[in-house]
């Protein structure tokens, strides 16, 4: 016995009453100030408080089964009350006695309860009846104590008389003469104790003590009694069928002994007294083993728990909680066996059979009344090292026997022992004892020798194996990893005192366990995490797929390496698990007897799946488990993942929020069937609209009766019938209105006049009647008023109307639009397909001796890690699992008020959300614009693009003054305004490019116009804008392409024109150049009028130059392009001429016959085959020497540049 | 009464000239003083400080009067560069309506305070306009500065939740649509409706004119997209207020979005830049100019083609 393990303590008043729950980890202690607490100490919280006594409350006792407390107290009253949470209240007070109630108890299976009063009785009460059914007289002083026998019908008390006396009441079983009887107990004064006398009878008086006796009590199995008294002495009695005799006396205490008990469990008997001391005694030898001493505190009361190794002590200023010995069983696991200590034998459990037989005896090793602390297994020579923490540390290696004997081989014969406070297996025949005092480490060999020492680097009370040749040292402040054969110190991390440390199967993780905190690091200290628990961490074990397991007091939970933990299951009382396999958790209780628990591990097998991305272990888990819950909906919510968390929930509100959120209408619709409410009709219609899916928002019109909408909806699809329909339902509601509205959006003049007639406007129906051209119904109308065509001749006439519903050129009735992507993703169209692709259970075999399936998981692990080892970084993941809680705390305190931080810009989401260099520049961006057109289109000159670039951000912002004298609002124009969510948000297409290609036509205006300059012009601002133009398709961007192309060719084609037209003016001797040019014009690719334009202007050119043969050939091109008769007959006029003389006068560079591009820099050609280089952006062809330079065309790329083109960025 | 609801209502509906063209009331008036506060911030917001001190009665004790002398002394100082004098004046008087011994009723208190705040906003303290107006503040007014900062700090999720507070206890004010408004004109939500409603509603008002809302209308309306419709909001708003620049700088953006032609467009801007060169839109364009010239800069330029003509 060496420490009371004080397990919780409580300041209060003074302590005069104790009583343990049986079952829930509470405690009732009733005190000197009238207040009665009941204190939940394992989570160390004060639960509920009974204050209707007035004065002290010295007795008070829980019903072993019920959720009743009774106390007494020197206001002579006992009190029943109800505990339970929900309706606590006194249920009954009991009057009767005559001064301070001393003990209460209740009795294990009677209705009744027990009482012992300073006014020399004891009494018996019925709680169904609430009267007193006995009244045992005969002590002559106060009666300190009465207790039931736990089994048989005795009372054993304790009285200032100095007697004990033993009662037998079987009589009031039997007779059980007045339950409920009337009169006799109520009505009784002190002086008709007698009545009662015959159901109860003084067994036997107990005389010994010199002095007033505090407390007796039965021992729960055997014939024995122990007595506390004022004489300062314990003494026990033995007593038989018609005598009782004093046994011993346990002397030690040197003031009154308030309490003594026997233990529940062991031969040990516990006392408290004034002397502030709780002493343990051993009972069969009736000598102290152990004192407890308390500088203050005089200690009142004593109570045990019933079942557990528990005890509670009051004292002046409070209660403490303690158990005797520790209750963790010393372990070792080996495979799938288990070896450990339980009433110092040591056993060996196999996890696949169940077998558990004992090996060894270990009772000699130390106190007898102390359990082995650790035990340390060497599976290569089947030994175990045992310490144990009596006779201040001792160590002791044994050899177990290959199976069990008969008789079990003690440790005592052949093992070897040492002193030491930790002693572990370091190597296969190398073992290291800690010396807490000498701070020496000494290894060992099998024989004990000492081989090596050690001086500990830091102050070390615990050593743990380390991997090969290293050491874990457990330090106050740190923990260290220690290399014993280099003596020195690889690794250190701060930590509370490390009390545990468990290796994973693998050994590539160790747990490292203190009170409150779980370290997971690797096996070189270098990485780690760190959990933080409130509740006391009792043990843990590893998950074959890498989770750690743990257990608390109350809880069993899991961790993942980055840190990331929750709760699997909860816990009656504290186990140690020593192995985890699949769904079960091997773990030994509180007496060391090997358990299984069962749990579910899907929720941390899913959030590693989620962790890995490992979607089909997802999907498997989603299909075939039932997993739910909110926390796990909010997980994923929270990191992003709404449609998985869609296919947990079965709640509908949750249902339909998250169908919306993730677009999924069908489910949407679904649920919004089942709430049925306007407000999510409303919000589902809003949504379908978003993704044009115009029949979701028909019915969710139609269930909340928005007609009005539901007719707009109609005219905007075209479905006329079903226009013409909702103009009866309007009749039928008598809504004129809406009868108005359906008729002017079905076209219906003569319901329009109906309705206008019906309400009483003859006015405005007769005027519709008169423009519509129906005079009849017009005329009608006026006849009905009373008056003639005369009476309204001030009135003006109007034109007949031609206001029309637009025709409906498609009917989208049944169609749905182009709908909103709704971002498929791997989960809903693999639960779409209702199989996996693939379709096997992924290999989670944990436990299951799959080895393969193990290795998998390593390996993956170990790939996942080298893939990103920064973002791996534990560290990192582990604070930030620490400290979100805070941060969200952060994020509620910030709200609103002073230090709001200024959320990002909408620029920001813009240049976020595209590709496209237009969106970047409109976001103000210009670097990554510029990088992108440089990347896309080889754009290196970008001075020309800056008033486009300058004109495009001007166009994306605006101002507005909203309130007087502050700053104005910068406004963000938007793409499309009706897109909200920021993933979306685009800016303004300034350009678009139906008007660039408008543009460009006024382009071809000019080149028919003969404006050259001015085109010139146009195509060069086309092509440019054409650069920072959105596009949305890939339709679009196919156009674009062709708009690209003409524009290039329409001005290499003027280009080349005006070259000649300067040529000629300049050079008009070069005649060569300039019908070379001519000819190269004709070469572009205009469209027919602009080509014919070329011809004629090449045919003029060459007749001129007397090359008619070419002229011909002009003409006969141009020909095929069927010009107007006057045209062609000028070229009819040519090809004869040149039939007639097939010449040209002037050699010049021009095969027609091959085809070939033009060079846009030299204007000469490049003959298929040869080779050229392309301006990046137009693709316009350059000769090869061009490579490098700017492009002398647009004079804005670098010829040859390599570039990705166009973006698909729709 | 009529007098101050209407002056109120222009105030915060920008019709500022409206306020400042009409008379006072009768100095014994009880409207007197309120009528003349909304008179000099009126002056104040149409950025001519020198009447608004003009109008301030000297030597007045009431804070609300003496935090609007200081708001245009701010703003009358703005130009040169020395704006702290202002500033702690207006700290000080932050400080002092704290205290019990100061003339003024709570509507002053609330008044300095958005004063204050205003001040402070122009001047770039955004963290010391939010804490002088406290977020638990129950005046709409201050509500609605602090909103407009939540948003210039690209924060409508604050402004939101500030807005849901005081409806909470704010009566259905016009100033709480405008609230809503403006949270509108930065979200986006539900294609601008809020806002283009409530200023279609407010041009719709018999009871007032003002080009602003015209102009405010306009900018919703480039902002939803419709050009042309904005273009002759804009146009309007101009035939009254040729000379507002706001008016302007949005004509500018519609003008560029393809509501006039590009020569046009380009002289437009080319004006209002010279016109007007500390219009924060200038200002930015200066910069995001240079930016340009910067960036440009990054990427050498290739030699030039010798070509035919060259």
């Amino acid at each position: 016995m060496s420490v009371m393990l004080t397990k919780f303590e409580s300041k209060s008043n003074r302590v005069k009453g104790l009583a343990f729950h049986p079952t829930q980890p509470l405690l009732a202690a009733s005190l000197h100030n009238g207040s009665v607490q009941l204190w939940n100490y394992r989570m160390g919280v004060l639960v509920d408080r009974f204050e209707e006594h007035e004065g002290p409350v010295r007795a008070v006792a829980i019903h072993p089964t019920r959720a009743l407390l009774a106390t007494g107290g020197d206001d002579y009253k006992i009190k029943v009350w109800d505990i339970r949470p929900q309706n606590r209240r006194c249920l009954f007070t009991l009057h009767g006695h005559l001064d301070y109630v001393r003990t209460v108890q209740f009795h294990h299976e009677m209705p009744w309860i027990l009482s012992a009063s300073d006014d020399q009785t004891i009494r018996i009460w019925n709680s169904t009846s609430r009267q007193c059914i006995a009244v045992l007289t005969g002590h002559s002083h106060y009666v300190m104590s009465a207790q039931f026998h736990p089994k048989e019908d005795l009372i054993v008390s304790a009285s200032m008389d100095q007697t004990v006396r033993v009662w037998d009441i079987s009589g009031l079983r039997k007779g059980s003469p007045n339950t409920g009887g009337p009169g006799s107990s109520n009505q009784s004064g002190p002086g008709s104790f007698e009545t009662f006398d015959s159901f109860s009878t003084v067994k036997h008086v107990l005389e010994g003590h010199d002095r007033g006796v505090n407390y007796a009590m039965f021992h729960p199995t055997l014939p024995l009694i122990i007595s506390a008294a004022d004489d300062r002495a314990i003494k026990i009695w033995r007593m038989s069928e018609t005598k009782a005799w004093e046994v011993d006396s346990c002397r030690g205490h040197f003031n009154n002994v308030s309490s003594a008990l026997f233990h529940p469990k062991h031969e040990l008997i516990v006392s408290c007294g004034e002397d502030k001391t709780v002493r343990v005694w051993d009972l069969a030898k009736r000598s102290s083993i152990q004192t407890f001493r308390r500088e203050h505190d005089r200690f009142w009361v004593l109570a045990s728990h019933p079942n557990l190794n528990l005890f509670a002590a009051g004292h002046d200023n409070g209660l403490i909680v303690f158990k005797l010995e520790r209750e963790r069983p010393a372990f070792s696991v080996h495979q799938d066996t288990l070896y450990y200590v339980r009433d110092k034998y040591v056993r060996q459990y196999d996890f696949n059979t169940g077998a558990d037989i004992g090996l060894l005896s270990v009772r000699k090793f130390g106190s007898p009344y102390v359990p082995p602390r650790t035990l340390s297994y060497n599976p290569a020579e089947r030994a175990v090292i045992l310490t144990i923490s009596s006779d201040n540390g001792l160590y002791e290696l044994t050899n177990l026997p290959q199976q069990a004997q008969g008789e079990l081989k003690d440790s005592s014969v052949d093992g070897k022992k040492g002193n030491g406070q930790s002693a572990i297996f370091v190597a296969r025949n190398r073992f290291a004892v800690l010396n807490k005092t000498s701070q020496l480490i000494e290894v060992r060999d099998l024989s004990n020798t000492v081989v090596k020492s050690i001086k500990a680097p830091v102050q070390t009370n615990e050593i743990f194996y380390g991997g090969t040749a290293c050491l874990i040292l457990s330090s106050p402040t740190s923990v260290v990893l220690y290399d014993i054969q280099q003596q020195k110190t690889i690794a250190e991390i701060n930590s509370p005192p490390v009390k545990y440390a468990v290796w994973s199967n693998d050994s590539s993780l160790v747990a490292l366990m203190s009170k409150h905190t779980i370290i997971i690091t690797n096996k070189n200290f270098s990485q780690h995490s760190i959990i933080h628990e409130t509740i006391r961490i009792k043990s843990g074990a590893w998950d074959d797929a890498g989770v750690f397991i743990y257990s608390t007091l109350n809880h069993i939970k899991y961790c993942l390496a980055q840190g990331d933990h929750g709760v699997i299951c909860t816990l009656d009382n504290p186990v140690y698990l020593t192995r985890i396999k699949g769904k079960t958790v091997h773990c030994l209780d509180r007496s060391a007897r090997p358990r299984t628990i069962t749990f579910d591990p899907t929720e941390y097998r899913f959030k590693l799946a989620l962790l890995k991305n490992n979607y089909e272990e997802m999907l498997y888990i989603i299909k075939t488990s039932t997993l739910l819950g909110q926390s796990i909906i909010a997980y994923l919510q929270q990191k992003g993942f709404p449609e998985i968390a869609l296919h947990f929930v079965q709640d509908t509100n949750t249902r339909f929020e998250l169908a919306i959120e993730c677009g999924n209408l069908d489910v949407a619709m679904e649920t919004a069937r089942t709430i049925n409410r306007p407000e999510c009709w409303n919000r589902l219609a809003q949504q379908a609209l978003k993704q044009g899916n115009h029949k979701v928002v028909e019915k969710a019109y139609q269930q909340t009766k928005s007609f009005d909408k539901l007719s707009f909806l109609y005219l905007a699809t075209g479905s006329t019938d079903k226009l013409s329909k909702m103009q009866k339902i309007a009749d039928a509601r008598g809504d004129p209105m809406s009868r108005f509205h359906n008729a002017l959006y079905a076209g219906d003049v003569a319901s329009r006049i109906a309705v206008l007639r019906d309400v009483g406007l003859h006015p405005l129906a007769y005027l519709t009647a008169k423009t519509n051209g129906l005079d009849d119904v017009a005329a009608e109308i006026l006849e009905a008023a009373g008056l003639t065509e005369d009476d309204i001749d001030d009135v003006p006439m109007y034109e007949t109307s031609t206001i029309k519903p637009p025709p409906v050129i498609t009917t989208s009735t049944d169609l749905l639009w182009p709908s909103l992507s709704t971002g498929e993703s791997f989960f809903d169209r693999a639960l779409a397909n209702g199989q996996l692709e693939g379709g096997a259970e992924p290999a989670y075999t944990n436990g299951d001796a799959a080895g393969s399936a193990l290795d998998a998981w390593a390996k993956e692990e170990e790939e996942g890690e080298e893939l990103n080892p920064d973002e791996e970084g534990w560290e990192l993941d582990g604070d930030a699992g620490e400290f979100q809680p805070a941060e969200e705390e952060d994020d509620t305190l910030e709200e609103l008020g002073a230090g709001a931080t200024p959320g990002p810009e909408e620029t920001e989401l813009w240049a976020r959300n595209s590709g496209l260099a237009v969106d970047h520049v409109a976001a103000g961006s210009f670097e990554n614009a510029m990088q992108l057109l440089n990347r896309q289109f080889g754009i290196v000159n970008f001075e020309l693009l800056k008033p486009l670039f300058l004109s495009i951000y001007r166009a994306s912002h605006t101002y507005v003054t909203t309130l007087a004298s502050l700053p104005p609002l910068k406004l963000h124009v938007r793409r499309s305004p009706a897109d909200a969510p920021p993933n979306r948000l685009r800016p303004v297409a300034v350009k678009t490019l139906q008007a660039i290609r408008s543009e460009l036509s006024e382009g071809y205006r000019f080149v028919s116009g003969n404006k050259l300059v001015d085109a010139a012009t146009v195509f060069r601002s086309v092509l440019k804008s054409l650069l920072l133009v959105v596009l949305s398709s890939d339709d679009e961007a196919a156009l674009w392409r062709e708009t690209v192309t003409a524009a290039r060719e329409y001005l290499l084609g003027v280009s080349i024109e005006l070259e000649r037209r300067r040529l000629v003016e300049e050079e008009p001797d070069n005649v060569q150049r300039s019908l070379e040019l001519a000819a190269y014009f004709t070469q572009c690719e205009l469209q027919p009028p602009h080509l014919q334009i070329a011809l004629r202007s090449a045919i003029n050119a060459f007749t001129k130059a007397n090359n008619h043969a070419h002229a011909a050939r002009f003409a006969k091109r141009l020909l095929e392009l069927k010009p107007d008769p006057k045209i062609a007959a000028m070229a009819q006029q040519r090809i004869q001429a040149g039939n007639r003389n097939p010449r040209n006068a002037i050699e010049i560079l021009y095969d027609e016959f091959t085809p070939f591009e033009i060079c846009a820099a030299s204007y000469t050609p490049i003959y298929k085959g040869s080779p050229a280089v392309h301006c990046p952006y137009t693709d316009a062809a350059y000769l090869p020497q061009y490579k490098g330079t700017l492009d002398p065309l647009l004079q804005l790329t670098e010829i040859g540049a390599s570039a990705s083109g166009l973006p698909a960025a729709w | 009464m009529a007098d101050l609801y209407h002056t109120k209502q222009r105030f915060y509906l920008g019709a500022y000239k409206s306020i400042v063209e009409s008379p006072l009331p009768d100095e014994s008036s009880s409207e007197y003083q309120a009528v003349l506060t909304y008179k000099a911030r009126s002056y104040l917001a149409l950025n001519d400080p020198k009447s608004a001190l003009k109008l301030l009665p000297e030597g007045t004790e009431n804070a609300g009067l003496k935090a609007v002398g200081s708001l245009a002394r701010y703003l009358a100082s703005e130009g040169s560069g020395d704006t702290e004098a202002a500033l702690e004046e207006l700290r000080d008087l932050a400080v002092e309506i704290e205290g019990d011994d100061v003339e003024g009723t709570e509507e002053d208190k609330a008044l300095v305070r958005v004063l204050a705040a205003t001040a402070f906003a122009r001047a770039g303290e955004v963290e010391e306009a939010l804490e002088t107006l406290g977020s638990e503040t129950e005046d709409l007014e201050a509500v609605a500065v602090i909103v407009q900062i939540y948003l210039s700090i690209n924060r409508p999720d604050l402004a939101k939740k500030q807005f849901d507070r005081s409806k909470n206890w704010a009566e259905d004010d016009l100033l709480l649509q405008l609230i809503e408004s403006n949270i509108g004109l930065v979200t986006g939500k539900d294609n601008y409706s809020n806002t283009y409603s409530f200023y279609t509603e407010q041009i719709g008002n018999p009871t007032l004119v003002s080009p602003h809302l015209l102009t405010a209308r306009g900018i919703t309306r480039i902002l939803r997209g419709d050009v042309q419709e904005s273009k002759s909001d804009l146009e309007e708003s101009l035939a009254q207020q040729p000379d507002d620049v706001e008016t302007q700088a949005a004509y500018v953006v519609a003008a560029e979005l393809g509501a006039l032609k590009r020569p046009e467009a380009d002289e437009l801007w080319s004006k209002f830049a010279s016109q007007h060169p500390t219009h924060p839109m200038v200002v930015d364009l200066n910069g995001k100019s240079d930016l340009f010239d910067q960036c440009a800069a990054n990427f050498p330029l290739p030699p030039a083609a010798s070509t035919v003509s060259a």
